[in-house]
């Protein structure tokens, strides 16, 4: 058996750190207790008011499939649509990048990597849609020009909001959240990635 | 009448196995937090240095370990699962928490171990070497600081290639390397 004095005397110095008492344990052990409530309770909530968002949306697109103006079926349409492709955009990019942190290390960085990059994707994604989408009801709009002239005539305040929600709204989103978003995953990646450098090192 | 019946009984089976398997947990969660609670906290000071925040960190540790437990096959030690779900989730902090490090050495005395509480026989010295050493481990890069860490707790090469998913002899190599920087940094601050 090697003798190794240094790697003895920083255990020493190492393991002196904690030596918690006894009550200190207990006011440990309650405080977690506490935070596994309040993530449980974090989590029933969460799935409560998904389940909540979901029914008023589907509740707004049936309702306003019923409203008298032409932009009302356009909306509930939209609606169901942009939350199908929104939902399985998500589930699919975001396949394979769960992240179980009972994994070793290695492993973890692997999907934790994985998991930003399907981030960095889906944002890149999301914003081609959204561009897409404009383009696509500015072309329709065009097109419908002479029944939709008529409906802009007998509602402007509506449509006027709508225009500046969806026109105007649209690239304030894009350029300054998805930007600022973008440019944090990519310095999570940079870091994820350094990290992941140096244990191949 | 007799379908209800064991319909019933099938149910009220089922909480009961759910109920027992809870019970279970929380007793194997209680066993494994007084077993490793110090080395989960001694852990932690290889990624926090400010004493508040790093007992935020231990408490994400153990809620961590609380939500992988479930899961929890035997397939390696239970030492080794808790050490990767420490680290995991120390990295995790590292990135989230902005600015990264703050040098141990501007840190007051009552801010080091995670019991605030100082012990009546602690020396000055020894903690003056224990400072110097926290500070040191702190300056090496995340995944040297791993290596270390784990070093110190005392665990074999096997077991350190298990939490890293690295191999034996990768192990080895880079845990020299990591030692000799070790060495230098302390070396700086003598």
């Amino acid at each position: 058996m090697i003798e190794d004095r240094e790697l003895d005397a920083w255990r020493e110095q190492w393991t002196s750190v904690a030596k918690p008492s006894a009550s200190f344990q207990r006011d440990f052990q309650r405080k977690v207790q506490q935070r596994i409530k309040r993530h449980n309770r974090r989590f029933v909530l969460g799935n409560i008011l998904t389940v909540i968002a979901f029914v008023g949306i589907l509740i707004f697109a049936v309702y306003m499939r019923h409203q008298a103006t032409w932009m009302g079926p356009g909306w509930a349409i939209s609606i169901c649509i942009l939350v199908f492709v929104a939902v399985s955009l998500r589930i699919w990019v975001f396949r394979r990048t769960w992240r179980p942190e009972a994994q070793s290390t290695r492993a973890f960085l692997e999907l934790w990597r994985k998991r930003v990059e399907a981030r960095i994707r889906l944002l890149r994604i999301s914003t081609y849609l959204s561009i897409g989408w404009l383009i696509f009801c500015a072309a329709l709009m065009a097109v419908n020009w002479p029944i939709i002239g008529q409906d802009f005539r007998a509602h402007p305040k509506s449509w006027l909001a709508m225009l500046v929600v969806c026109v105007l709204m649209q690239p304030v989103m894009l350029w300054y959240g998805a930007g600022w978003l973008r440019r944090r995953k990519q310095a999570e990646l940079h870091e994820v990635k350094q990290i992941l450098n140096e244990m191949d090192a | 009448m007799s379908d209800a019946y064991s319909d019933k009984n099938r149910f009220a089976g089922q909480v009961t196995f759910v109920s027992e398997r809870r019970h279970e947990l929380e007793a194997q969660f209680d066993r494994i937090l007084s077993e490793h609670g110090a080395a989960i906290s001694r852990l932690a000071f290889g990624y926090e240095t400010v004493a508040g925040v790093r007992e935020e960190l231990v408490q994400d540790i153990a809620l961590a370990i609380w939500q992988a437990l479930p899961h929890f096959r035997g397939e390696c030690s239970e030492r080794t699962f808790v050490y990767r779900i420490a680290h995991n989730r120390g990295l995790s902090h590292v990135w989230k928490r902005r600015p990264p490090h703050q040098p141990l050495d501007d840190i007051e005395e009552s801010e080091q171990p995670i019991d605030p509480r100082p012990h009546p026989d602690e020396q000055v010295a020894q903690i003056d070497q224990r400072v110097r050493l926290m500070s040191a481990i702190q300056s090496l890069p995340v995944a040297h600081r791993q290596m270390i860490v784990l070093m110190l707790e005392g665990l074999s090469h096997a077991q350190m290639a298990e939490v890293l998913g690295i191999t034996e002899n990768n192990v080895g190599v880079r845990l020299n390397r990591a030692r000799n920087m070790l060495k230098d940094a302390l070396g700086a601050r003598a």
